[in-house]
């Protein structure tokens, strides 16, 4: 835990201040603490917005570079794991950006349309789910779904972030990320029931 | 049953996990479902995502991790000694001014002086001693321009850093 670089006694409020004032301070090993909690969700996150395993490691590393650059912009008095989500957006929308000229709620296909590609050494999300059939129908289904849906269907659910929390990362109006939650949830139905998209 | 009914169960729903909602909220819901199936399917589909995504697990590779840190790390190094370069270069960019405003009226002086013993114009001798005092800087603000940083990095400026980075961290 990062709290624990700092102090095993402090609260949450104290913790986000704290790693507000080591990011301006470019700490080193307050970074590495943020990295060692942070590692699977916001490479999950990542995943889900590229669609790829190998590019999402690539943002990843990009991403902590862009946390180290821009700490000092980080006032510690929203959630840590909001401003790191909203750098990780900010990232991956750069990157789909950059493969696809088009703004990001036109896209329909995660980059190059092609299904995920899992690296040998470390298993993707796809793997792990490959035991049961109805995860890996309704992670198809997910993989299937814009960007801009399946975005909103990861942060809800499994960062579990509030409604105004994820309006916030994303940048669009509260009444977009329901709508984009609602649509999101049907789009996946067929799958989740078990029939197809 | 009108619309605005759907958006509020839907919204009641959306919530119910996350934010949560009130014990009215929650009776006004659940007595809605009993009557709308429309809501309902949203509901079991509402349900199954966030079981079916929760139930995904990635777990970052220990080998990238450790490449990140080493990046962040070489990042943060190198963000550090251009900070320490840039204090460096502004305090000898203050100094070379201070001294220059102090001194130019003793080169503008001995200018004169010059001038005045070997019989010159001084349509000769002022430009001459503005470009002796200002040849100097401009010649090493343009080297240090053309040049990479390294170059500069003589043994006060590496003692500086290394002193600077030690402090840091």
């Amino acid at each position: 835990m990062v709290a624990a670089a700092f102090s095993p006694l402090v609260t949450m409020e104290t913790e986000e201040a704290q790693i507000a004032t080591s990011l301006r301070r470019r700490d080193p090993d307050v970074l590495d603490a943020l990295i060692e909690q942070y590692q699977h969700r916001l490479l999950r996150y990542l995943a889900h917005m590229t669609g790829n395993q190998a590019t999402a490691e690539d943002l990843f590393q990009e991403t902590w570079i862009r946390v180290l650059e821009k700490g000092h912009q980080y006032d510690g008095k929203s959630k840590f794991t909001t401003w790191l989500m909203t750098i990780a957006h900010n990232v991956a929308i750069d990157h789909l950006r950059k493969k696809t000229p088009a703004s990001l709620d036109q896209m329909r296909e995660t980059e190059d349309s092609a299904p995920w590609e899992p690296v040998a050494q470390s298993p993707s999300p796809f793997e792990q789910a490959a035991a049961m059939e109805d995860k890996t129908r309704i992670q198809a289904a997910l993989e299937g779904l814009p960007p801009i849906f399946r975005e909103v269907l990861v942060l809800r659910f499994q960062e579990q972030m509030k409604l105004e929390e994820i309006a916030k990362l994303v940048g669009i109006p509260l009444a977009t990320v329901k709508t984009r939650l609602y649509r999101g949830v049907m789009a996946l139905r067929p799958a989740l029931l078990g029939g197809s998209q | 049953m009108n619309r605005n009914e759907h958006q509020r169960a839907i919204d009641l729903l959306t919530q119910r996990n996350v934010e949560g909602i009130s014990a009215a909220e929650a009776r006004w819901l659940e007595a809605h479902l009993e009557q709308c199936q429309e809501c309902t399917s949203f509901a079991v589909a509402l349900n199954d995502t966030e079981q079916a995504l929760r139930s995904f697990t990635l777990m970052a590779p220990v080998s990238l991790v450790e490449t990140t840190r080493a990046r962040v790390h070489a990042r943060a190094q190198e963000l550090r000694e251009q900070q320490a370069r840039a204090v460096l270069m502004g305090v000898s960019f203050c100094l070379g001014v201070l001294t220059s405003t102090l001194t130019a009226w003793i080169w503008w002086t001995c200018g004169a002086w010059v001038a005045d013993k070997l019989g010159l114009p001084s349509g000769i001798i002022e430009p001459g001693v503005l470009l002796f005092w200002l040849l100097p800087a401009v010649a090493i603000a343009v080297l240090m321009v053309a040049m990479p940083p390294t170059v500069f990095e003589g043994s006060l400026m590496q003692r500086f850093l290394k002193e600077h980075v030690r402090g840091a961290r």
